[in-house]
């Protein structure tokens, strides 16, 4: 494992300087959009004198060097500066808003992954049957159907038409239920595909014969011989579905007005409220890289022949 | 093609899987019993819970930091103000019993109410009055909607319940600006509490029927009844405004009864609520008039006949019922019917030769506009943009209609007139207080790009005069005069394609009642109660 531990070492090495990019980065492409922050943050009956003394406030008419400097020097104390349009410390908006979108990706991942390799799997052994024929189709619908139709048509019938499920918020246990599945479905749709593909490849080598003409347990064969080594594929897509799912719970977020951080970064780009659009992309791509090493590391455990 | 093969034996850990999945998916349990609507727990208090969904995540619930109509809404709930509009829109006192204005229109001096105290105990006096003004009117401090205050020269506590506000100008509007939520009035003592600094004010202190719970961001806010209120005590013991951003879910949200009421319905859906039992439907009046803001400065554009002729041109009735399904009134003046100063001013018919022909008169047929629209700010905005520009297109213009997000709008919009390109634009205006002064603005020089919203450049020695004249009349029927005089000439001019004045939708459940609005764009609903 020493060269492994290495390798992450590099990885995380050459990770600050992704970050460093990305602050840059972000930093420019507010700047560049069109809109005044001070004007759209005073509302549109404030008057001129306000507007003015609130760009002063927010150092607005610094040089963007200044800017970034004075940016760059809170995050590397640990302070991602104040939000314009609430007054709270960016660093606390985010830390009360990610866990909610945190929860909603693990949870729509794991269904994700259930439904989707298994799904993948039974159409691989079966392919070109019936049920093969069904489940590509429902995976074709769920790559197509929009979140938002999909959200609102699970709320019409589990919430409205039958009352089973809370229609929004996440204030009870079974809230995340909907939004869960809806921001599934694309996933589902793309690991059971995914799935069935690597698994074909697979299931067509000498050694699952061998396994086979040997008598293993069909079983066996499909999960240990097959599905093992047809894992990596999967597992590649699950962690970049992942980080998709965390950057895509947006419109989720919106449909079910759940409490996440999607929509706290659609509201501050929405309100130009720089800092905080600034914060959630530096801890969006801070997570990003940490899903990459962890990933990293579990392409070790599902297949000892990788060696870093 | 078929392959043959073994019959397998499901693996126990596939099927455990599957079920476990498909349990998910089925949503195989249910909730226990959604909060059904609030009933009474019987006796003199009623009790329960009353909940609301509204589409906006409150920025900050600082009374004097405030922006939106929804988060004033739920500041209203414990801060009060010392004047209100009551329902026949006329200005009486709330926790100033008496108001009067000196004959120079320079002394404001209200007269409190007795034995007030707000929720940390702190007894409502002329000092905390003295203390709430100037607070607003304090530089370092950013407030919205603080123009109308920045006439406050001094304030002058008489004694415990009188209070003197000296002003540098006479201001007709100043005791109407009185009823904003930016002036409400909070504990002196509360901006140095737990979790409040003065510019950091996270958690309100006021005086009203229910005081602040709990702000769950991107979730909810809940409000608890006040035991020592000054006034009529409200039925329901907790408020809990939910936030929901798509009105989709804001009516599923309603009608599963997880809500007792919501704002701001899918429009497209308010016909099938009203002909819902379940549901009640007030379409109230607001004061928000939606219109398409003319470049005067244009070349083609600062002929008045021009202007008249794009307003000939489009069936704004057919556009309410067809593309608004109803949900607001043609204007017949540059504002609102609410606002004092309003009078009818005209209309103007759609007739679609009158302005092929007064087109041809100005020799602009066939020229080429841009329509810049928001899209999703105002009641199916970008839907009603796209119609116009087909009835502009039936006389001959060659029209094109662009979008973009609100701040992108805002910037190009209010450029100073050297930079900005924008032949016309939809806007919406929403004076915070029910006064013609607010609404003014948009057709006097001194708020042109970039120092306000005046976005038509429009400009008339007339009515400037008339205005200023009405800045200073302190007699109300010659000031309402005025208003109606410069609304004529106004009319006339047309520097807008006048739309309409929007409606304010709100849906509550049959079982409650006791709901209104305001045309401010509030609803009242702290007097709400069990139907039966």
């Amino acid at each position: 494992m020493t060269g492994t531990a290495a390798h992450i070492v590099r990885t995380l090495l050459l990770s600050l300087i992704t970050l460093v990019g990305v602050s840059v980065l972000i930093f420019l492409m507010l700047r560049v959009l069109p809109g005044d922050p001070a004007r759209v943050l005073a509302g549109l009956n404030a008057s001129e004198e306000q507007v003015a003394r609130l760009r002063d406030q927010l150092g607005l008419d610094d040089s963007l060097l200044s800017q970034y400097g004075s940016f760059l020097t809170g995050v590397l104390q640990g302070d991602l500066g104040q939000s314009a349009r609430t007054s709270r410390p960016v660093a606390a908006e985010i830390a009360v808003r990610l866990p909610a979108t945190l929860i909603l990706a693990v949870v729509a991942t794991v269904i994700g992954s259930i439904v989707g390799v298994t799904a993948g799997v039974v159409a691989a052994v079966r392919r070109n049957s019936v049920v093969d024929h069904a489940i590509s189709s429902v995976a074709m619908m769920g790559v197509s159907m929009p979140v938002y139709w999909l959200g609102l048509l699970l709320i019409l019938l589990f919430a409205v038409t039958l009352g089973w499920l809370p229609a929004a918020g996440s204030g009870e246990p079974l809230s995340i239920v909907l939004p869960a599945v809806t921001l599934a479905a694309f996933s589902t749709a793309l690991i059971s595909r995914m799935t069935r593909a690597s698994m074909l490849e697979v299931l067509g080598q000498d050694y699952i014969r061998t396994a086979q003409a040997k008598g293993a347990a069909p079983t066996t064969v499909i999960v240990k011989h097959g599905l093992r080594n047809a894992f990596i594929p999967v597992l590649t897509v699950i962690s970049l579905q992942f980080g998709a799912l965390l950057g895509g719970a947006v419109l989720t977020e919106t449909v079910f007005g759940w409490p996440g951080i999607g929509r706290l970064l659609v509201d501050s780009i929405g309100a130009r409220d720089f800092a905080v659009v600034q914060g959630i992309v530096l801890v969006y791509a801070a997570a990003f890289i940490l899903l990459n090493v962890v990933v990293d590391v579990l392409y070790v455990v599902v297949d000892p022949r990788i060696r870093y | 093609m078929t392959t043959i093969r073994a019959r397998r034996r499901p693996s126990r850990a596939r099927s455990l899987a599957a079920a476990s999945a498909l349990a998910l998916l089925l949503g195989a349990c249910t909730v226990s019993d959604p909060e059904a609507p609030a009933t009474g727990g019987g006796g003199e208090g009623g009790g329960g819970t009353f909940s609301i969904a509204v589409g906006i995540d409150p920025d900050t619930f600082d009374p004097a930091g405030q922006t939106t109509t929804t988060v004033q809404n739920i500041v209203d709930y414990v801060v009060e103000t010392l004047v209100v509009f009551d329902e026949n829109d006329e200005l009486v006192g709330n926790l100033a019993e008496t108001f009067e204005i000196s004959e120079d229109g320079r002394i404001v001096t209200l007269g409190l109410q007795d034995g007030v105290v707000f929720h940390d105990g702190t007894p409502f006096d002329a000092e905390a009055v003295k203390f709430n003004l100037e607070r607003i009117i304090d530089p370092a401090l950013t407030v919205p909607l603080g123009s109308p205050f920045e006439v406050i020269e001094s304030v002058t506590p008489v004694d415990d319940t009188t209070v003197e506000i000296a002003l540098s100008r006479p201001s007709p509007g100043f005791l109407s600006a009185l009823s904003v939520t930016t002036a409400g009035m909070i504990s002196p003592a509360s901006v140095t509490a737990e979790g409040n600094t003065n510019l950091e004010y996270q958690r309100p202190v006021g005086t009203g029927p229910y005081t602040f719970g709990e702000y769950t961001a991107g979730e909810s806010v809940t409000v608890q009844k006040f035991p020592d209120y000054w006034g009529e005590e409200p039925f329901y013991d907790t408020v809990v405004f939910r936030i929901v951003p798509e009105a989709a879910t804001r009516e599923s949200l309603l009608l599963s009864g997880q809500v007792d009421m919501m704002i701001l319905p899918p429009v497209s859906d308010i016909e099938a609520l009203q002909a819902n039992e379940d549901v009640e439907v007030l379409l109230a009046e607001s004061d928000r008039t939606i219109f398409i803001a003319l470049d005067t400065n244009d070349p083609l554009l600062s002929d008045p006949q021009v202007r008249q002729a794009l307003n000939h041109a489009v069936d704004k009735q057919a556009i309410v019922d067809n593309v608004l399904f109803g949900a607001a009134e043609v204007m017949d003046a540059p504002m609102a019917p609410s606002l004092f100063g309003y009078c009818q001013t005209g209309t103007y018919d759609y007739d679609p030769e009158r302005a092929r022909q007064l087109l041809a008169e100005a020799g602009a047929e066939g020229a080429s506009l841009e329509l810049l629209t928001p899209s999703g700010r105002y009641v199916q905005d970008q839907q009603a943009a796209e119609a116009i520009a087909g009835y502009l297109r039936e006389v001959g213009l060659d029209v094109s209609v662009s979008t973009s997000d609100f701040p992108s709008f805002l910037a190009r919009v209010n450029a100073a007139p050297s930079e900005n390109t924008v032949d016309m634009h939809l806007l919406g205006w929403a004076p915070p207080f029910l006064d013609a002064d607010f609404q003014m603005q948009m057709f006097r020089q001194a708020t042109h790009p970039p120092a306000g919203l005046a976005t038509s450049f429009y400009t008339n020695p007339q009515v400037e005069e008339l205005l200023a004249q009405a800045d200073v009349e302190t007699d109300e029927a010659r000031r309402e005069q005025l208003y109606c005089d410069a609304s004529q000439v106004i009319w006339d001019d047309a520097p807008w394609i006048f739309l309409w004045t929007q409606s304010f939708p709100i849906v509550w459940s049959a079982d409650v009642t006791g709901i209104s609005a305001t045309p401010t764009e509030k609803f009242s609903a702290v007097y709400a109660r069990p139907a039966s």
